[in-house]
């Protein structure tokens, strides 16, 4: 498979002066302070310790992208924390709301099930056929309202378009985190037709949704249910529901990210990241391949975490529609062949500065939303600790 | 720079704005678009709207228009009624109630209120009007045939029987 021990290595570009780092990383300290300390916000000590904990994170993890130039190593520590620390302030508020992760019909019909984002293409059909959103949650209310996670999802969109399964995404942290642990992949040979999982499963899933007029997705087969909140099983149905939760995250998101080295549960699965990749396509950043340099190692396609890389479209000099621009091809090349890129430019010309305007738009976001995540996940922690 | 480039420039200086503009304006702008959009919970979760409440001394009864299911959704059609404020109700609730808005009474709902807001709920219902289905010490078995406590209000939902 990989022979890049025998190709020519090109000079890695030397890290950035200290001062130049500081400077480019400036812009990011001062969102972090604006994100987590705007007027208004912790009444108590632990929030405000929590936030400056969180932005402190935030802002050295983009001086290290600054001073390196490796994207992929330093988000990964902000995505697996992200993961982590999601479950740990959800679950804490959902048992002191309701004293179970479990949600009970009452809440249901009060419309308080928290809305995330993944059934979002499952409300499309049904809300244009007939008005009517199919999702036990409140159109308005604070925070969790489905208006205010659809206004979140289509603002970070645009900017990101894929890229929300990298800087967004608060389920996709624990296989990330997974597939780190093993130093290299049991599994390595993958049948590249799993990459059309995603898709049948969201086209599976919007057609049930429509036709049983429920989140099919979110009642069936979510294995992030099992680390965040699911139907309360009342009767053998709800057993039987829950069951398939934690199978799917035991083998998705624990077992095949640790044989494979892959985000397997998104790679496969996932059919929010399926309908998610859709969005690339109005996403002005991507990355490319500069076919000058390239020598088809094949080394960035056993980087990707996401399986968005082939040997076709290595030869193309492109990343597969489902590139959610996490940057690992781009660190991996040991020939600087995959690169940043604004679409419109030449492909050569300037790939860091295609980097940096990508990153600070995505890392301003995910100081945003996923930074708030932590912080609250921190909050959780620092209650416990006293 | 050719004027392609220079498009892609531009398109990434305002994708970092609209990033920058998120918190403070964007989010706000795409969700009260979305809230805009007159799209309403599907009817099965949120019981449909109320038509009529019926005032019984210190307590009322909201009757809701009767809901349908869509397509394949497997529950009854079912009509809801709300009894609150709770902390007004008496031990034993038994209380003919008019459906319909026909002046004739349609079903006799009962069901005790106990002290423990959490202790679960059971209630009969025995229908005067065949339109109705009897129910018998029912729970929340499925989103068309249950009694629930929610805030304030005790929740009955009775299935309409088959035309």
């Amino acid at each position: 498979m990989a022979t890049n021990a025998r190709l020519p290595r090109l000079a890695p570009a030397p890290p950035r002066s200290i001062v130049r780092s500081l400077l480019l990383t400036l812009p990011i300290a001062v969102w972090s302070l604006l994100m987590f300390f705007h007027p208004g916000t912790h009444t108590d000590p632990k929030s405000r310790i929590a936030a400056a904990m969180t932005a402190l994170f935030m802002t050295a993890l983009f001086f290290m992208m600054m001073r390196t130039g490796k994207t992929y190593r330093w988000r990964r520590w902000f995505f697996v924390t992200l993961g982590i620390l999601f479950p740990v302030g959800f679950i804490y508020n959902m048992v002191i709301a309701r004293g179970t992760m479990g949600i009970p019909i009452e809440e249901m019909i009060a419309g308080r099930t928290p809305f995330c984002f993944m059934p979002i293409p499952l409300l499309i059909l049904p809300a244009a056929l007939t008005k009517t959103l199919v999702f036990p949650g409140s159109i308005l209310s604070s925070g969790r309202g489905i208006a205010a996670m659809v206004g979140l999802w289509l603002a970070i969109t645009l900017v990101l378009g894929k890229g929300w399964c990298a800087y967004a995404c608060f389920f996709g942290g624990i296989e990330e985190g997974m597939a780190a642990v093993p130093s290299r992949a049991k599994i390595r040979k993958i049948d590249p037709r799993w990459r059309y999982g995603p898709w049948a499963v969201l086209l599976a899933m919007v057609l049930l949704s429509l036709a049983l007029f429920e989140p099919a997705y979110c009642m069936w087969l979510c294995p992030f249910k099992a680390v965040s909140e699911y139907v309360a099983a009342r009767n053998t149905v709800g057993l039987v529901q829950n069951g398939i939760f934690v199978l799917l995250f035991a083998a998705l998101v624990i077992t095949l990210p640790l044989l494979t080295r892959k985000r397997t549960q998104c790679s496969f699965f996932c059919p929010f990241g399926a309908f998610q990749s859709l969005f690339n396509k109005i996403s002005i950043f991507e990355v490319k391949i500069d076919q000058t340099r390239c020598k088809s190692c094949t080394v960035c396609q056993t980087a990707c975490p996401n399986m968005s890389l082939s040997k076709e479209s290595i030869a193309r000099g492109e990343t597969l529609l489902t590139c959610m621009k996490c940057g690992a091809c781009v660190d991996a090349c040991p020939r600087q062949a995959a690169v940043w890129h604004i679409k419109g430019t030449e492909l050569a010309w300037k790939p860091e500065r295609a980097r940096l305007m990508f990153l600070y738009s995505a890392w301003a976001l995910a100081v945003m939303f996923g930074g708030s995540i932590i912080a609250q996940g921190l909050v959780t922690i620092l209650h416990f600790l006293a | 720079m050719t004027l392609r480039a220079k498009l892609g420039y531009t398109a990434a200086a305002l994708t970092m704005l609209v990033a920058l503009l998120t918190p403070f304006l964007l989010m706000g702008i795409f969700s009260k678009g979305f809230a805009a959009l007159g799209l309403h919970v599907d009817e099965m979760y949120s019981g449909g709207p109320k038509v009529r409440t019926v005032q019984n001394g210190a307590y009322s009864i909201a009757i809701h228009r009767p809901v349908y299911p869509h397509m394949l959704q497997n529950e009854k059609p079912f009509v809801q009624l709300d009894w609150s404020p709770v902390s007004a109700l008496p031990a034993h609730v038994s209380d003919l109630v008019d459906v319909d808005g026909d002046g004739q009474p349609d079903i006799r709902v009962s069901f005790d209120v106990p002290n423990n807001p959490k202790a679960p709920l059971h209630v009969n219902v025995e229908p005067l009007n065949p339109r109705y289905e009897a129910m018998r010490n029912a729970g929340k078995e499925k989103y068309s045939r249950l009694i629930v406590r929610v805030d304030d209000a005790i929740l009955v939902r009775v299935p309409l029987a088959n035309p």
